[in-house]
């Protein structure tokens, strides 16, 4: 693996306000107590809005728990709604607004590039990989993203190619690359391993 | 030099308002102008008496357009002799040096909404910009501020590119543009751009960053035309050149006057591009630039010799 590529992977700093805006919106699809606490007990000036993607049961979310009263709650249960919901805010969100995206790689990068759409540059936005670590693989080959992968090695869901995937991550796919392996020898794969727990 | 430079014959002179003119050049080889992005500027090399003369100005015309490019000069009262002498000494048929365009205040084009701001001459620049924004079918808006009617040069060449878009401020009748109003409420993904005087440019600046606007959407720019000063000694320590900066010459000019090489872009201290290392300083170094932060300049390591001098003593650069 080239060190190249290995450096594309991106780098997450801690989540924090960026207290020169003056909108925030902030979508969550993890469970995280102690991020949770520490940004919503201090949160920023002006309006905040909370896009919640969540499973749809009762149980209790630490973000639901602690959020500020003048915060605007709304919950989704699919990505596909939460990118919905968010669309929305975007719509009739003004400039000042700062976007925070938590979770897994897969969400906060589709939540990225719906953003780019609105014209949002990257100091309004920021990223943090909440829960599972799951990646979004795309195929070189015939440019499907297979989501989800766990493995380091997976059949794509576009053309069945057995795909290594590599730690080089494109920002404007949401995706990390995945080439395939058996090209010199067709049919000799090793076997996966999970590395993206 | 540091860009390519050619030749062109000025073609055409205009005036617009009063200490205004307009300049049309073609290339003399009868070739095509290259396409410019909106927001470009070229550096003309003006014959004056014996020493290099070179000013930045806004490309204005259609950034297509490829025979003709045109300029606006207003002419600066303490000018050094750059824009006299476009003003006084220029005529049709008279040939002169460019530079190939530069763009420090281009568009971005994932914006969606443009508002474009001029304060008086500042709206060279703007125009191209606006006029790109109009071949695109972007949404954009400009907001124009000048002295009095008569200086309200190129409105209809405005109007024509943005009906009912176009929004004057005319100071003698008191109107001033209110920058928080102007920028609040505006949708995500607006850009904001500016060129026109220092404080009104701050002044905007300030309100953007009041109301939460990030800097990748605020866009300024401001072209400093270099002061004269005090004479002052130069020493430059990899060409061994050693000379005297004259009152009436930037420390560059005075530089390019020795022979040497030294890189440029805007010529007025907003760029970067010129920046040199200070090895010594028997003086104190007066920075006019747009460019350097303040730590840098408290480091009295770096200077930006198109706009910035030395007071008193000798300046040893490594160059
Ligand atoms: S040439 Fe641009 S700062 Fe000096």
């Amino acid at each position: 693996m080239s060190t190249l590529a290995t450096k594309s992977q991106p780098i997450y700093a801690e989540l924090e306000w960026d207290r020169t805006g003056t909108h925030h919106i902030l979508f969550v699809s993890a469970e995280d107590a102690a991020l949770a606490q520490r940004l919503l007990s201090n949160p920023p000036g002006g309006t905040l809005t909370l896009v919640h993607l969540r499973p749809a049961d009762d149980s209790r979310s630490v973000w639901s728990q602690n959020l500020p009263d003048t915060a605007l709650y709304l919950e989704a249960h699919t990505l596909a709604e939460a990118l919905e919901v968010l669309r929305d805010a975007f719509y009739v969100a003004q400039m000042g607004t700062r976007i925070y995206l938590a979770g897994s790689e897969d969400a906060i990068w589709q939540v990225s590039q719906l953003a780019e759409t609105f014209g949002v540059s990257r100091d309004e936005i920021r990223h943090a990989q909440l829960g599972t670590k799951a990646r979004p693989v795309f195929c070189v080959h015939c440019r499907t993203i297979t989501r989800g992968v766990h493995t380091n090695i997976v059949s794509c869901s576009g053309c069945g190619r057995s795909l290594f995937v590599r730690d080089h991550f494109s920002r404007r796919l949401g995706a990390y690359m995945g080439f395939q392996i058996d090209a010199e020898v067709p049919g000799e794969v090793p076997a996966a391993e999970v590395a993206y727990p | 030099m540091s860009s390519a430079s050619l030749n062109v014959e000025i073609r055409r002179i205009r005036d617009l308002a009063p200490g205004i003119r307009e300049f049309s050049l073609s290339r003399t080889d009868g070739d095509d102008f290259p396409i410019y992005s909106g927001g470009s500027h070229i550096v003309l090399s003006l014959p004056l008496s014996d020493r290099p003369h070179r000013n930045p100005y806004s490309l204005l015309g259609d950034p297509t357009d490829r025979k003709t490019w045109r300029v606006a000069v207003r002419k600066q009262e303490d000018s050094r002799g750059g824009s006299r002498w476009l003003h006084e000494q220029a005529r049709e048929g008279m040939r002169i040096d460019i530079s190939a365009p530069v763009n420090l205040f281009s568009l971005n084009r994932l914006g969606r909404r443009h508002i474009l701001v001029a304060g008086g001459i500042g709206i060279t620049p703007i125009l191209s910009q606006a006029r790109e924004l109009a071949r695109l079918g972007a949404d954009f808006e400009v907001h124009y501020a000048y002295r009095a009617p008569e200086y309200g040069v190129f409105v209809d060449e405005l109007e024509a590119l943005a009906p009912g878009r176009i929004h004057h401020y005319v100071q003698s009748r008191r109107e001033q543009i209110e920058f928080s109003s102007l920028l609040a409420g505006r949708p995500l993904g607006t850009h904001f751009y500016i060129c026109g005087p220092g404080g009104m440019v701050a002044a905007s600046m300030n309100a953007g960053k009041a109301l939460g606007w990030p800097e990748s959407h605020l866009h300024s720019e401001q072209f400093l035309a270099p002061t004269g000063g005090e004479p002052f000694d130069v020493q430059l320590t990899l060409s061994g050149k050693a000379f005297t900066v004259p009152s009436d010459l930037s420390l560059l000019e005075a530089i390019e006057q020795q022979g040497v090489d030294a890189p440029y872009l805007c010529r007025g201290g907003a760029c970067g591009q010129c920046e040199l290392e200070v090895v010594d300083a028997s003086g104190e170094l007066i920075h006019h630039d747009l460019y350097l932060s303040a730590e840098e300049r408290a480091s009295g390591k770096k200077i930006m010799p198109c706009v910035s001098r030395l007071k008193g003593g000798c300046l040893t650069l490594n160059l």
